[in-house]
């Protein structure tokens, strides 16, 4: 059969979830399958399985496999990452140790520090130096070179990271070195600093280096066993990694750079996001995704998420571009309780799956979100996730009115009120914080509509627009496994950084020693994603560069528009610095040169993209029930309906509840939803 | 409290939102690098008594909590919608601003023609004039020397900026757009902060945002209050020493009587040394300051962590300054490095606390936030290229039951370091090394957190190395509780070669090509007896390297040799008799032993008494002259030790004495007059 499905995966902590696009018929499958902890690939075989015979296809119907994973990261958060030893050059052997050297809190000073990564007696320092100009000033002598490799044989580790001081300039001496170690080590793996990522700054590209060998051996054994699977179900299609930046790398290539995968997970999901609204002509998008411990937001612009490269991983800062995708409070299993004053607070503690929320019946005693959910009236015990759990709402009650007395409420309803209140608490605080992320980027978010998924989104969306005064909520088909959708959306994708050290507006023999340094990525980035595969259709080249005015102590990124990177010349990238400068510091200072420290090519090869399928229309919506809901202040009768029953064009009023198998859609009095061309629920407040 | 609880934890988070987007609007644009690299600057919502009632959690100077913009407001009369006053007068500000590069900004937000609060913002900006780049040098000794000084003025009039003011305070500057840059950026913030004011007076009326200011601060101190009742009742006397004012060598005492009443604090300053010829002092106005109160505010918010920001968490707080003292001076006194100071009136309050009660709080930190710089000589165009190579902190005290950290301390600012591979790209310097200094760490059965070593090897002919405010070379951090104290600041030029030698206290050295000068901090105390420290910790540290295997035997009593534990070795040296630690130990080191057998408390009181009761020129005279007399080797202290300069202790304390009494003798015969 000819190959014309696509599956996404997304591997979870609980669930895995999948997704499979037929391009034949634009027909869209989803699959829930428990995650098997001991054994990913497992789940991911299971599911597929199930999939596949869902749609009655065969395995040879599959053109492409896409897969998410958080175990890298997961490793990484939980310490349970390969035995790796660091080495360093002369007088540096503490750069895990003193890492940036600020402490996670101003005020506590219980507060302790980060454990680093790499123990210090895994570092190891060798006489190998090379100053900022490139120069080398000392090399190992055969002694000292001997003595590491007895060092490091006799710390018994599963891998080496190298990171010598000013490699970012050149990478020879660290090269040179782990090509060594490489011989004399047979069967460790070798990594090196400035060739998975050639930055100025040493703990941050040593972490690089070191979180890529930390990870590599678990990531390695996982993708080796899950090639093994497919290949045993007879499944022959290409298998794709979703990757921090958005995009996706083929299977090898993550398996040498897996640190590119960590950060995926919650990337995929915004990638989904932007191409799922991309038909209503959202440009201008706010992502959340509220699931069991917390609610993830991000930003897309023009169709596009925004990047960062400033962000955290676990205890360490990353360096790498990945998707912005930052924390704005509680989540459903956030836990309530209350101070020694009588003040209610929500979170951070998370009641987590076990024994998760009260009304999951698991023991729990204290109250998390999702009890508020269900006692105010917005969830239904009986029909949570499609039916597939019952609730148990005295339970959440009994949990719920132990936090009314602490709080001083009174009366019979008093759980009831309890429960309102913390999701005024908690509603309050997202808006805030939405609110100061988007001023951090200096954007006005009524400009923005608000897109939610993650098992609790859609249940806490419509809450938080109404607070945070946005004007549109869009709930996708299927929020539940929303990051598995991105995965199959994703275009193949890698970035690539080098330092320079250029002063342009000078003269034009600088500019033109830039340019080639330029070429020579670009031609490296072309002859990657050439190698990537078959499906990969046309490709495009993005090129940045991050400059500075001579003393200045910060670089400013200067992003090349798409129509001028082949024209661009030292008039317009110098023009487009001061302009970028004027805008983000309100002055431009035009007679002075201008430093180029890094610049920056992004490769993206188009996969060729989905069409997501036209809604169906179907008959006028009639309610399959209403039910009471205590809305804030007061009961409203809300109307309550199915997904299913929702055709292209559909309309209903708030207050309304839309259930569907993996999510609960609340609907405020004062709004109405209505049902877009390709499903998707769009919220707007009523005329 | 009147709000009821759910709408006060609403509030809560909006004000302090309202006060972070402020922060972020104005980091976004601000210029100078002081707020993008040190996050130095401030925003804040005031009560129309001028004090925070909404402040950021993790944006910008935490520290700056409790500041009063009372004295201010009330120097500019008739504010309208639209007005915004400047200021950055340490004296005229009623200590709002605590030195002249922070420029202060308040705007008076108005609903229906009345004041419902104000906007505050500062930052540290870059240069404000003076007799340096920068404004701020130690040397200094009156603020004449700091830069412009701005007392309370409208910088706006109903939104018009006055350009009269911007005028001179450009001509003023050294570097005046970047400035104009800063005052733009603090202008959006207060904007935005009037927008948000705005929207929550809106959304719940203003009678409830008046009742939340008050009852925010209630709840502040209703919670403080029970952190500040684990202290016992009584009284707690401390003092603790700077080694030196950089004017001359004589230390400066910070002392200290703190009383326990039910969870109030009152901290009384009585005895604390008189304004110093240096930037050093503190402006505090006399009045409760952030700088005075700054440990304990961390010691509130480090056991109680939901306790919300603002000045209600000092309300349990009274305070006396005496005027004239380092830590309250008179007008002109010089007051660029206060923040120097600061981190001893941190360690007096922690030996105060230590009093009422052991191991909660830590021991003190190395004590030293100090830049290394570089300044550089073009060899053609001789200009000098001035750059901080690294900053440099000391580790953290330890607790009761839990190590100090090494190399890191965010007790007075939480500042991130500079890598090795920027620094090298900027300076011709090769750093040798930066890491942790092994056996600096105050031993006990909790280490104090080690110290740093930070060298590097001078490239180019023509460079001077500075490291001013480097401190604890003389008087160590203490341990407690039978803890030992850190390792003394040390600076060597060629540190473990023949030409190795001490530099002393550096104020500016000429290097030469291929000189390696290394700085060394101190560690911070050690809590318990360390030879009560667990074995296996030990044998840990020295697995990796914090601490040597002869530091082990001597301060552990754990034998470890070539990384293997001697159990027998170690057994009969830790059953070997010896003093029992107590949890009310303090251990000073030798240092200052030796010295209070001359500059004991009694006599430092009362001479500090009879300092005061002169007028400013004299008591400076007087107390140099006394100190020349009693101490006359005190200027080599830093080469030669302590015991050097105490080295006739009966003689030099009879000499003390008798100073002392000539010029209480004096004061009588003036105050008679």
């Amino acid at each position: 059969m000819q190959a014309r499905c696509r599956i996404g995966i997304d591997v979870g902590g609980t669930f895995t979830d999948f997704v499979m696009a037929d391009l034949a018929n634009g027909k869209f499958y989803y699959h829930k399958e428990p995650s098997v902890p001991k054994d990913p690939s497992r789940a991911v075989e299971l599911g597929i399985a199930a999939l596949v015979a869902s749609a009655g296809l065969p395995f040879s119907a599959v053109e492409l496999v896409v897969h998410g994973t958080t175990i890298g990261l997961n490793a990484i958060i939980q310490r349970r990452g390969a035995r790796v030893a660091l080495v360093v050059s002369p007088g540096n052997r503490d750069v895990m140790d003193l890492a940036r050297s600020r402490m996670p809190n101003s005020y506590d000073f219980t507060a302790p520090r980060e454990a680093p990564l790499i123990a210090r007696d895994l570092v190891f320092e060798v006489p190998a130096r090379m100053r900022a100009s490139g120069e080398i000033v000392r090399r190992p002598t055969a002694a000292e070179y001997e003595s590491l490799v007895a060092s490091l044989r006799a710390a018994k580790v599963d891998a080496v990271a190298v990171m010598l001081l000013n490699s970012y300039r050149d990478r020879t001496l660290e090269a040179g070195l782990a090509a060594d170690l490489r011989k004399s080590l047979p069967g460790t793996l070798v990594t090196e600093s400035a060739e998975l990522w050639p930055e100025v700054r040493e703990y941050e590209r040593a972490l690089v280096a070191a979180l890529n060998a930390y990870i590599h051996p678990l990531m390695e054994s996982y993708f080796e066993r899950l090639k093994t699977r497919l290949a045993a179900l007879g499944l022959a299609a290409p298998i794709y990694i979703t990757a921090n930046n958005g995009g996706s790398l083929g299977l090898e290539t993550a398996r040498e750079r897996p640190i590119d995968t960590i950060l995926s997970g919650p990337a995929s999901g915004v990638v989904a996001a932007a191409r799922v609204a991309a038909p209503g002509n959202r440009a201008k998008l706010i992502t959340i995704d509220m699931g069991g411990t917390s609610t993830d937001i991000a930003v897309c612009v023009a169709g596009e998420p925004e990047f960062t490269t400033a962000t955290n991983v676990g205890d360490f800062p990353l360096m790498l571009p990945v998707v912005n995708v930052g924390a704005i409070g509680a989540g459903g299993g956030s836990i309530l309780w209350v101070d020694a004053q009588g003040v209610l607070k929500v979170g951070p503690e998370s009641a987590g799956a076990d024994p998760g929320p009260a009304c999951y019946g698991r023991g729990a005693t204290r109250p998390a979100i999702t009890d508020c959910y269900l006692v105010t009236g917005i969830l239904d015990p009986t029909r949570f996730l499609g039916g597939r759990m019952t609730l148990d709402k005295a339970a959440a009650e009994k949990a719920l009115d132990a936090i009314g007395e602490k709080i001083g409420l009174t009366g019979p309803d008093r759980a009831l009120r309890a429960a309102a209140s913390a999701l005024r608490v908690a509603t309050s605080k997202m808006a805030t914080e939405t609110s100061k992320l988007m001023a951090r980027r200096g954007l006005d978010p009524r400009e923005f509509a608000l897109l939610a998924y993650g098992g609790a989104g859609p249940t806490q969306a419509n809450l938080l627009a109404e607070e945070a005064l946005l004007s549109e909520v869009v709930v996708p088909l299927a929020p539940g496994t929303f990051c598995a959708l991105g995965a199959i959306l994703a275009d193949v994708r890698r970035d690539y950084l080098r330092a320079t050290r250029t002063t342009i507006g000078r003269d034009a023999a600088e500019m033109a020693s830039l340019m080639k340094a330029v070429a020579e990525v670009e031609q490296e980035a072309l002859v990657w994603v050439a190698a990537e595969g078959e499906l990969i259709g046309e490709h495009q080249l993005e090129i940045a560069f991050d400059m500075r005015y001579p003393g200045q102590a910060y670089d400013l990124r200067v992003s090349v528009p798409p129509a001028e990177r082949t024209a661009i010349d030292q008039e317009k990238l110098v023009a487009l610095f001061h302009t970028e400068h004027a805008r983000h510091y309100g002055f431009a200072d035009t007679a002075s040169p201008v430093q180029v420290k890094n610049l920056r090519v992004r490769v993206t090869g188009r996969v060729a993209p989905l069409k997501l399928a036209a809604a169906e229309a179907k008959e006028a919506p009639v309610p399959i029930a209403h039910r009471r809901v205590y809305d804030r202040t007061g009961w409203v009768e809300a109307a309550v309906y199915t997904r299913g029953q929702l055709g292209a064009g559909a309309k209903i009023a708030g207050p309304a509840i839309v259930e569907q198998a993996d999510t609960t859609v609340w609907i405020l009095a004062g709004w109405v939803a209505a049902v877009d061309p390709v499903g998707n629920l769009i919220l707007t407040r009523a005329a | 409290m009147k709000l009821d609880p759910i709408l006060l934890e609403i509030l809560y988070h909006k004000v302090k939102a309202a006060t972070e987007e402020m922060s972020i609007t104005l980091a976004r644009t601000a210029r100078t690098t002081y707020v993008k690299e040190a996050s130095d600057f401030g925003t804040a919502l005031a009560t129309l008594g001028g004090k925070f009632f909404a402040y950021p959690e993790t944006l910008g100077v935490s520290g700056f909590l409790d500041l009063d913009c009372s004295v201010s407001i009330a120097a500019v009369p008739d504010l309208e919608p639209g007005d915004v006053i400047i200021t950055n007068h340490p004296y005229d500000s009623g200590g709002l601003s605590t030195h002249m590069p922070d420029l202060q900004l308040i705007r008076p937000y108005f609903h229906d023609g009345k004041i419902v609060c104000y906007g505050w913002d500062f930052v540290h900006s870059s240069d404000i004039g003076g007799g340096v780049p920068s404004s701020i040098s130690p040397s200094f000794s009156e603020l004449f020397q700091e830069g412009l000084q701005i007392p309370p003025m409208k910088l706006a009039r109903k939104g018009e900026l006055n350009r009269d003011f911007l005028a001179f305070y450009r001509a003023n500057c050294r570097i005046p757009e970047t400035n104009m840059g800063d005052i733009r950026a603090m202008l959006a913030a207060l904007e935005i902060g009037e927008r948000r004011v705005s929207e929550i007076v809106a959304a719940h009326g203003v009678e409830t945002f008046m009742q939340a200011q008050i009852d925010l601060a209630e709840y502040a101190k209703a919670k403080a209050r029970e952190v500040q009742r684990k202290l016992p009742d009584g009284v707690y006397e401390f003092w603790d020493l700077m080694d030196d004012d950089f004017a001359t060598k004589i230390p400066i005492r910070i002392r200290l009587r703190m009383t326990v009443a039910d969870g109030l604090i009152h901290l009384d300053f009585d005895g604390t040394d008189p304004q110093v010829l240096a930037a050093y002092n503190i402006p505090t106005g006399g009045i409760r300051h952030p700088w005075l109160t700054l440990k304990l505010m961390h010691f509130i918010a480090s056991y109680d962590r939901t306790v919300p920001l603002n000045y209600g968490l000092f309300e349990n707080i009274t305070v006396n300054v005496p005027k004239g003292t380092v830590i309250n001076p008179e007008y002109p006194a010089a007051v660029g490095v206060r923040h120097a100071t600061a981190i001893r009136v941190n360690d007096a309050l922690v030996g105060a606390i230590a009093k009422a009660m052991p191991g909660l709080v830590p021991a003190p930190s190395g004590g030293t936030v100090v830049p290394t710089v570089l300044a550089e000589q073009n060899p053609t165009t001789g200009t000098r290229n001035v750059m901080v190579l690294q900053s440099l902190v000391g580790g953290t005290g330890a607790r009761k039951g839990a190590d100090g950290v090494d190399g890191r301390d965010s007790g007075l600012a939480n500042l991130h370091n500079t890598p090795i591979e920027r620094s090298e790209e900027d300076a011709a310097v090769q750093i040798e090394i930066y890491g942790l200094r092994p056996d600096s760490g105050g031993p006990g059965q909790w280490r104090g957190g080690t110290g740093l070593l930070f060298g590097f090897k001078i490239l180019q002919e023509g460079s001077a190395v500075l490291g001013r405010g480097l401190e604890r070379m003389v008087f160590r951090p203490w341990g407690l509780g039978g803890g030992k104290p850190g390792a003394t600041a040390r600076v060597v030029l060629n540190l473990g070669t023949p030409e190795e030698r001490d530099l002393g206290k550096l104020d500016m050295y000429l290097a030469k090509k291929g000189d390696v000068v290394t700085f060394l901090t101190a560690g911070g105390g050690g809590f318990g007896d360390p030879f009560a420290r667990d074995i296996d910790l030990v044998v840990r540290d020295v697995a990796l390297g914090y601490v040597t295997e002869a530091g082990a035997k001597r301060d552990y009593g754990v034998v470890v040799r070539d990384g293997v534990l001697d159990k027998a070795a170690t057994d009969a040296l830790r059953n070997a008799p010896r003093a029992v630690a107590k949890e009310s130990d303090f251990d000073f080191g030798p240092e200052r032993p030796i010295w209070e057998q001359v500059f004991d408390d009694a006599a430092m009181t009362r001479l500090n008494k009879a300092l005061l009761a002169l007028p400013v020129a004299a008591r400076h005279q007087q107390r140099r002259a006394l100190f020349a007399d009693v101490c006359p080797r005190l200027p080599e202290i830093f080469t030669i030790g302590m015991q050097a300069v105490i080295d006739d202790p009966k003689a030099q304390r009879q000499r003390l004495l008798a100073g002392i009494e000539k010029l209480e003798m004096r004061v009588a015969a003036v105050a008679a007059e």
